[in-house]
């Protein structure tokens, strides 16, 4: 590691805010999160940008990354030097690889051939940046993998000492009680795409084996975004190109001086040069009304392939199994899908954050336009009755961030009972678990008693149930709490109309409106 | 009657008829204590007191489990769960007349972490020297043999096959299924497993955990009950407020006359009917000392 410099200080600062607030992504008694790890998503101009282009209409949740637009446009890529995380870590593990000649396919314009179909795209409608977003990147490789890794191999450690200790190991209990009440996940939950989540962020630190901030100059979307503002930043280094008696900036530079001239669009500020400099020479100065020497990139044809690329690609995002898609729910208040697609960044917070762990990210049922962001899947986890979390966190409000009264109403979905599953109906037998986990204070779903022969043929009463399904919201408990092994006797499916439940949950009486009286 | 002496007579309880078995009960007769007013939590000390006083139950050393219900993501108000000031004057009892440690627990059917918030209990708790309250640990579940007529081994709860006295205190509400929900069906929160498996034929299977696991008196809130789309309750329209607290050491007993607040009979609760008919208590109220506290 280098010594310290203002730069570096400021990195270790936001990368400890971000693992600050990424454990703090976790119910810890409170029904409201104060302080989330979405506040690094609000500040990204690349969500902006693909939020504003497939929305197009602005929300103030995103003011920051607006602030951040300005400030670049001012000063240049200091979000890439200052504040990163994904960048920290890179600079933080890149003196432990060894280099390489650089990749030669990787310079050029391939990343612009990354970022403009991911504009386009949006424009019509598919917002994938969050699959290339650095920071989405960086948090669903811990949400997915490496959190429920470490809490795994802590928590099969806690129990593996029991078998050893028993009873005894309770002498430990303190420390480990403050070890699981702050840092640990409650309960480990594995995720698909866990492995893809991390390959992908591994593939970012391997580049590094071809030259310093390789995936920020070459590849990073939010980056190449970035630098284009940056170009035209009046704040630049003097002298701009390497003095032909030194080149000590050529090393120096983690990014943009392997040309003779210093590349505006992949300078972070990091300052280095400043500081190390023999001769002094070297000055950031403010200097408006000078037009850069740089030849304009993207070029027309990148530009305009960029944008058409998007376009065609539109179209092929959106296949989509159709009986995955019955079952594909979405969290509490998601009304649209496609509203939804167009603000998800699936950066996985709402999946990290789920109190019961019901939210997984979607591989294919959705389509290669839904890969990453949230579906509900009740019979690992159902949606807590009285929790808001996963709106609370959502940066963009794809998952709008409801009061309790509300989100009680938000409909995910229907429960339908399958009776060649159902116990009572297939069986004969009593059961009526789901009954008793519903939530809804007028039961959703209830049941009637009937007189009839059981598989012996004799005269027997059984509880039937049935569903409401004006009374239903679809959270999913009866699928999960369902005692049958393998596949539930009652399921959720998705629905078109996601209207909200009439009336306030909780207060009065809804009649049975199919008559038939209660148990 | 000892612990020890009960248990031998259960064990007897095999070679004799029922009906013998009964008559034996009738001789000692089980004393079902009544406590009504408004302070809840002094009901629940009445109560006990009418029994004979926490120190018939615990003795110096002893480590007490007391099992409220907490199993749902409900406020006090709601009905759902033990009322905590009831909890909280049990849990002081046990202390004062000696408990080393007294544990409180529930496997809950929400979040356990929503629950505990949400029904009060381990807010009333807190602070309170030598009062574990804490969330159930899936290492602690040990698979115990079962000669019941159901289940023949199911995994329980180890802290409490440990504990020297097990205190049960559940809340008395409405139950979609066994139209009740009482003593007996509270010791479902110490199974582990698929428990939503025994609905089945809930009422064997809950006699053969009760067999196992004795409760060694019976606190049964009935402060607040929800009559109706229980055992979650929700909607304060469902609530009745009672203002009662009824304690026995036979919980068969404290369930049957728990059931009259309710405006039914023992016998129509099936739950009640087969614990009594395998010898875990007096369900016939006649042959039942009820003592007003």
């Amino acid at each position: 590691m280098k010594k310290t410099t203002p730069a570096r200080l400021s990195q270790l600062l936001f990368l400890a805010l971000f693992f600050a607030l990424f454990v703090q992504t976790e119910y810890r008694g409170n029904d409201t999160i104060s302080a989330a790890v979405n506040s690094f998503f609000r500040t990204d101009p690349l969500v902006l940008a693909t939020y504003l282009a497939a929305v197009r209409s602005f929300t103030w949740l995103l003011l920051p990354a607006l602030l951040v637009v300005v400030f670049t446009l001012l000063l240049g890529r200091f979000f890439c030097g200052w504040i990163c995380p994904l960048g920290t870590i890179l600079d933080l593990v890149t003196g432990k690889i060894r280099k390489r000649a650089p990749l030669a396919v990787l310079k050029g314009k391939l990343k612009y051939w990354l970022l403009l179909p991911l504009l386009s795209l949006a424009l019509f409608n598919i917002n994938l940046a969050g699959v290339l977003d650095p920071i989405a990147i960086l948090l669903r490789t811990l949400t997915f993998f490496l959190y429920p890794l470490m809490g795994d191999t802590v928590r099969r450690g806690w129990t593996e000492l029991y078998h050893l200790m028993g009873d005894r190991r309770d002498y430990l209990e303190p420390a480990y009680g403050v070890l699981r009440d702050q840092l640990l996940p409650f309960r480990e939950t594995f995720y698909p795409l866990a492995f893809l989540s991390a390959l992908m962020f591994l593939g970012i630190v391997f580049l590094e084996r071809y030259e310093r901030r390789n995936w920020c100059r070459n590849l990073c979307p939010l980056g190449t975004l970035l630098g284009i503002l940056a170009r035209l930043s009046p704040l630049g280094r003097m002298p701009a190109d390497l003095c032909p008696d030194c080149k000590a900036c050529r090393t120096v530079c983690p990014t943009s001086f392997d040309r003779e001239i210093l590349q505006r669009d992949e300078c972070i500020l990091c300052m280095d040069c400043l500081r190390s400099c023999r001769f002094a020479r070297v000055k950031f100065r403010f200097r408006f009304g000078e037009r850069s020497v740089q030849p304009y990139l993207p070029e027309r044809r990148v530009l305009l392939g960029g944008l058409a690329s998007g376009f065609f690609l539109s179209g092929f995002f959106r296949f989509r199994r159709p009986e995955a898609a019955a079952g594909m729910l979405r969290p509490p208040g998601v009304r649209d899908e496609a509203e939804f697609l167009k603000k998800c960044v699936r950066c996985g917070e709402c999946m990290k954050v789920c109190l019961k762990s019901a939210l997984y990210p979607a591989v294919m049922e959705t389509g290669g336009a839904g890969l990453f962001t949230p579906v509900v899947i009740p019979r690992l986890g159902y949606c807590e009755y009285n929790c808001t979390l996963c709106g609370q966190v959502c940066p963009t409000a794809a998952i709008p961030n409801l009061s309790a009264a509300d989100k009680k109403r938000a409909v995910i979905g229907k429960a339908v009972f399958d009776k060649n599953h159902c116990l009572p109906f297939a069986r004969r037998t009593n059961c009526i678990v789901c009954e008793e986990h519903c939530p809804i204070p007028q039961k959703a779903i209830r049941s009637e008693r009937v007189q009839e022969l059981d598989l012996q043929g004799r005269r027997i009463t059984v509880q039937r149930p049935y569903v409401v399904e004006e009374l239903c919201n679809g959270c999913g408990i009866c699928e999960n709490v369902c005692p049958l092994e393998g596949k539930a006797g009652i399921m959720v499916f998705a629905v078109k109309d996601r209207s909200p439940l009439k009336g306030e949950a909780g207060k009065g009486d809804t009649e049975d409106p199919y008559g038939v009286g209660g148990s | 009657m000892e612990r020890r002496a009960f248990i031998r007579l259960l064990g007897l309880s095999a070679v004799f008829h029922h009906w013998l078995l009964t008559d034996l009960f009738a001789a000692g007769g089980p004393v079902v204590a009544v406590a009504e007013g408004k302070d809840h939590a002094q009901l629940a000390r009445n109560a006990i007191a009418a029994l004979g006083g926490m120190g018939r139950f615990v003795k110096k050393g002893d480590v007490v489990v007391v099992k409220p219900n907490m199993g749902w993501d409900r406020t006090p108000e709601q009905g759902a769960n033990t009322n905590p000031l009831v909890v909280r004057a049990v849990v002081e009892e046990a202390l004062r007349a000696g408990a080393k440690k007294v544990k409180v627990f529930d496997r809950t059917c929400n979040d356990e972490r929503r629950c505990y918030a949400s029904c009060g209990i381990p807010a009333a708790l807190k602070g309170m020297k030598k009062v574990e309250v804490k969330y159930m640990d899936s290492d602690r579940y040990r698979k115990v043999p079962i000669r019941g007529g159901v289940l023949s081994e199911w995994e329980l709860y180890d802290e409490v096959l440990k504990a020297d006295v097990f205190i049960n205190v559940p809340v008395a509400k409405h139950h979609g299924l066994t139209r009740l929900t009482l003593g007996l069906k509270n010791v479902m929160g110490v199974m582990g497993g698929n428990r939503g498996s025994i609905h089945k034929n809930i009422d064997g299977a809950l006699a053969d955990v009760n067999s196992v696991v004795k409760s060694h008196l019976v606190v049964v809130d009935a402060t607040r009950v929800l009559v109706a789309h229980g055992p979650q309750g929700g909607a304060l329209g469902d609530v009745r407020v009672l203002n009662k607290v009824i304690a026995s050491t036979d919980i068969v007993a404290a369930d049957a006359y728990a059931t009259t607040l309710f405006g039914l009979k023992p016998k129509d609760i099936s739950v009640t009917v087969a614990a009594a008919k395998r010898g875990l208590g007096e369900m016939d109220l006649k042959k039942v000392k009820i003592v007003k506290a």
